[in-house]
């Protein structure tokens, strides 16, 4: 391993990076996906306009009206009109429920018989009328408790909001996004400045020379790996302060964790870049590998606990879901080095890395294939 | 010393070459040159250890039989491959470039290679240029310094794959000059690809490739001799031969005058003992008659600005029915600028444009008048992924033309330029020669008046290169068309009626071939006059 091959490759790499403008890819990019993403995923519902009958005018009706206009999930009117002009309303997309209390409500539940609230929704959004569904029975079931009714059949609220009180998206979906973007950007720069010197004929040089595959792949790939070390504090003050995250764990971990991921995409890239003999192919295989595994099977979407069979496979296959695991605890809850798997997940990173680099050295031929 | 034992490469199953032995000397040049596909690169490669291959290479007491094991003597190896500036890298400058190539050749930097260093650049006359991007330089210019690049450790094994093709004769000779001179001083054994036979005779010892060996094997002048007994003047005869431009190949003796045979005929003989006779090529007189006198273009004091960079100032040119007129320059002359404003591919700052007498201002005025044009441009506009017949359909719906007329047009013209027997390929997997001919069949689909061609002749081997020309020939004779052709082989402006020769985007002489031999009686090639002018 000689250095002053490092050396010269290292600045090649950022010459041609500054001047053909490429070296904004590893912040530009993440920034977008960030941003865009952060700011578009929205799985939370506030400000339900919903319209309520109160056929029963009692205690207990009023006391659930209340409820609903002081939850700034719902804006309520309170109105007195037909149920037929009400869904009138619901089709013109005026409002999004009807709550409709039974002229009867209070009588009837005291004394234990079954009685009925009517809810309509508009659903032309199915998970967002489900999340409004669960919602207005989250209130009726509050109610419910405070007057002592038995409220069997109610459901559990989601367990998903454990760590994340506020259920705030931002919360879920920011650091998952950190997974994603710190996986594709170093990897497609990778495959990219390995390929594109297959594609123009300058690999020539490196064939021709006695520069060896190590001083070659550790030249190329330190480049990349420092202008993402850059972008990782970029994307942590954007998640920090734009996106006002909480960060309640080690930062040491979130960065140690961050270069040992970005590691392992620059890997990804490396092992793309030895199939792929122009840029074209080079970009649209490394998105195809990284970008779906960074969205679904990444904790992010889905919990990786609710998935099974096939999907748990894949999930475990790649190494995004165990930095997400890593992120999550860093920036929500906060157990850091005293969690076992923490450090398990933080070792499996580093090892996945160096696999696909020894891969990568493996599979280089200095030779035209 | 480097011998090469039973040397064979195979791409995907193809054979490109086997069979191959031989032995260099230190000091020593050795050519090789042979028709695209002979298999010259993939020796290069192999010698260069970048190629898998069979067989054993010995250098100096040390054999490798592999890339993996050659490389302990890439210490020792220069490996410049083919293609125009294909090791540089575009947006560094000429000076990060030799900085990059001493490290990554780990050069030791003292007086001695600073001196060596600079010694190189003002040969290559690059010394005043250290701060420009390689993608800003003209093709000859990125030879130049892929060559300094290639020669800055010293090598001992110097390997060359066409270093010259593309190159303008001005930088072909300096190109020679550095390479002669370090073959001389430092002992340096260098194996040279080459499509020019002028570079042949500079060369010790020369190999001609055909389909993947060697057929002949000397220096210049003992292969000249070799052939002569097959060479005579134009003449017709029953007997096997091949008759081209003004000779007239043929293997039995014939009972009239020989004639001086080049090098070039080597690829003709070869190609008779290989029983590979040309097809006949002939395009089938139009019916209407030729009037000689019309003007087709007219372009009076043509300019193009790129910046602060004038690619052509002032051009003044005349193209008239039925002529061939050469356009002729060395590289970054702008005469691909010239022809691309006729097109209307670029704008015009400034001159006027007249086109079958009618003036040119903006691309309404071309409406019409595309029909009466046809074009090849410097890389043939071809889509790679479907057939030569689909290609031609393609273009023939293009230009409007029925099918049952575009069918009938491509079976008589495949016939008529030979490539008939390869309409169900792809584009890809033919060699240039046919390519070219058949785009030159899609330009002329529409009947056009008047052709443009850009470098056609680019990278095309000897033979196919006459086949082009006499095509070009049938094509003004026969159908009256005014050609308008660029190309930097200077041998090629003997078949013009005319050559423009263009200088820094300026024009600097407009004559008849004829005329500038009358002007300069020493010259005894049209490369001399060129360097004349150029000098």
């Amino acid at each position: 391993m000689r250095l002053r091959i490092i050396k010269a490759y290292f600045l090649k790499e950022m010459i041609e990076l500054i001047r053909t403008k490429m070296i904004m890819m590893p912040y530009l990019m993440p920034l977008l996906i960030v941003i865009l993403f952060g700011y578009g995923i929205k799985m939370q519902v506030t400000g339900v306009r919903t319209l309520i009958l109160d056929n029963d005018n009692s205690q207990i009706s009023r006391k659930m009206i209340l409820k609903f206009e002081h939850s700034k999930y719902f804006t309520t009117t309170v109105k007195n009109m037909s149920e037929k002009d009400a869904l009138r309303e619901i089709k013109k997309a005026n409002i999004d429920a009807i709550i409709i209390i039974p002229s009867s409500f209070e009588k009837n539940s005291l004394k234990g018989i079954k009685t009925e609230i009517g809810v309509f929704i508009d659903a032309s959004f199915p998970s967002r009328s489900t999340t409004i569904s669960n919602y207005i029975q989250g209130v009726v079931m509050d109610l419910a408790n405070d007057f002592n009714i038995n409220s069997s059949g109610m459901i559990n609220i989601n367990t998903r909001n454990l760590f994340n009180q506020a259920l705030r998206d931002e919360e879920m979906i920011v650091p998952g996004l950190i997974g994603m973007v710190l996986l594709i950007s170093p990897a497609i720069l990778t495959a990219l400045i390995i390929a594109k010197e297959k594609e123009e004929g300058t690999i020539f040089n490196f064939y021709s020379s006695p520069v060896s595959k190590g001083e070659f792949l550790v030249a190329k790939l330190s480049a990349i790996f420092f202008l993402v070390s850059i972008a990782i504090f970029v994307i942590f003050l954007v998640a920090s302060y734009l996106f006002d995250l909480p960060f309640r764990g080690s930062f040491f971990l979130f960065w140690l964790a961050s270069e040992f991921y970005v590691f392992t995409a620059l890997g990804f890239g490396l092992l793309v870049s030895i199939i792929a003999s122009s840029q074209i192919v080079a970009i649209i295989v490394t998105l195809m590998l990284t970008i779906i595994p960074a969205f679904m099977y990444s904790g992010m979407i889905m919990p990786i606990s609710s998935m099974s069979g096939d999907a748990f496979i894949t999930a475990h296959i790649y190494p995004v879901m165990y930095y997400n695991h890593i992120i999550y605890d860093t920036f929500l809850i906060g157990q850091g080095f005293n969690s076992p798997t923490n450090i398990s997940y933080l070792l499996l990173l580093f090892g996945y890395g160096i696999v696909l680099f020894l891969l990568g050295l493996l599979f280089l031929k200095k030779e035209i294939k | 010393m480097l011998e090469v034992k039973d040397l064979a490469v195979s791409h995907k199953k193809k054979i490109a070459i086997k069979n191959l032995n031989f032995k260099v000397d230190d000091g020593k040049i050795l050519g090789f040159i042979g028709a695209d596909g002979a298999g010259k690169s993939s020796a290069l490669n192999a010698i260069a250890g970048v190629i898998k291959f069979d067989g054993e290479i010995i250098y100096n007491d040390f054999i490798y039989k592999s890339p993996k094991e050659a490389e302990n003597i890439k210490l020792n190896i220069g490996y410049m491959p083919q293609g125009i500036g294909l090791v540089l890298y575009k947006t560094l400058t000429i000076k990060e470039h030799l900085d990059f190539f001493a490290d990554i050749r780990d050069i030791k930097i003292n007086k001695e290679f600073l001196e060596y260093k600079n010694h190189l650049l003002s040969m290559a006359g690059l010394e005043k240029f250290l701060d420009r991007r390689a993608g800003d330089l003209s093709g000859g210019m990125m030879q130049k310094l892929s060559l300094v690049c290639t020669m800055l450790h010293r090598p001992k094994l110097l390997i060359l794959d066409e270093p010259t093709t593309g190159v303008d004769p001005l930088s072909r000779i300096e190109l020679w000059e550095i390479l002669e001179q370090s073959a001389k001083e430092f002992n340096t054994i260098s194996i040279i690809s080459t499509a020019y036979m002028g570079e042949a005779s500079k060369m010790d010892d020369i190999l001609l490739f055909d389909e993947g060996e060697i057929i002949a094997r000397g220096n210049s002048e003992q292969l000249i001799n070799e052939i002569k007994p097959f060479v005579y003047e134009k003449t017709t005869t029953d007997k096997k031969h091949i008759t081209i431009s003004d000779s007239t190949y043929c293997l039995e003796n014939l009972e009239i005058q020989h004639q001086k045979p080049t090098l070039e005929s080597l690829f003709f003989v070869n190609a008779l003992k290989k029983d590979r006779l040309l097809p006949k090529l002939q395009i089938a007189k139009s019916k209407e008659s030729i009037d000689k006198n019309i003007v087709v273009m007219k372009a009076t004091k043509i300019t193009k600005k790129f910046g602060d960079f004038y690619a052509n100032r002032n051009v003044d040119c005349e193209l008239k029915s039925g002529e061939i007129l050469g356009l002729l320059g060395a590289n970054g002359a702008g005469k691909t600028t010239f022809i691309k404003m006729l097109l209307g591919l670029l704008p015009l700052d400034g001159g006027e444009l007249e086109l079958f007498d009618k003036k040119i201002k903006d691309s309404d005025d071309r409406n019409g008048l595309k029909s009466q044009i046809g074009y090849v441009s410097q890389h043939f506009a071809l889509y790679d992924d479907m057939t030569v017949r689909e290609n031609m359909m393609f273009f023939a719906s293009i230009h409007k033309i029925d099918t049952k007329k575009s069918v009938q047009l491509i079976d008589s013209y495949s016939k008529e330029l030979g490539f008939e027997k390869y309409l169900d390929e792809m584009p890809k997997s033919l060699p240039l020669g046919i390519n070219q001919r058949f785009s030159l069949a899609v330009s002329i689909l529409h009947e056009p008046k008047v052709l443009f061609l850009d470098e056609p002749t680019s990278g095309v081997d000897a033979i196919a290169r006459a086949q082009f020309w006499e095509l070009l020939k049938e094509l003004k004779n026969n159908r009256g068309i005014s050609i308008l052709i660029t190309t930097h082989y200077m041998s090629e402006a003997e078949f013009c009626d005319r050559v423009v020769l263009l200088k820094d985007g300026e024009k600097i002489a407009d004559d008849k071939v004829e005329n500038f031999y009358k002007k300069f009686p020493n010259a005894k090639s049209f490369e001399e006059i060129f360097l004349e002018y150029y000098k």
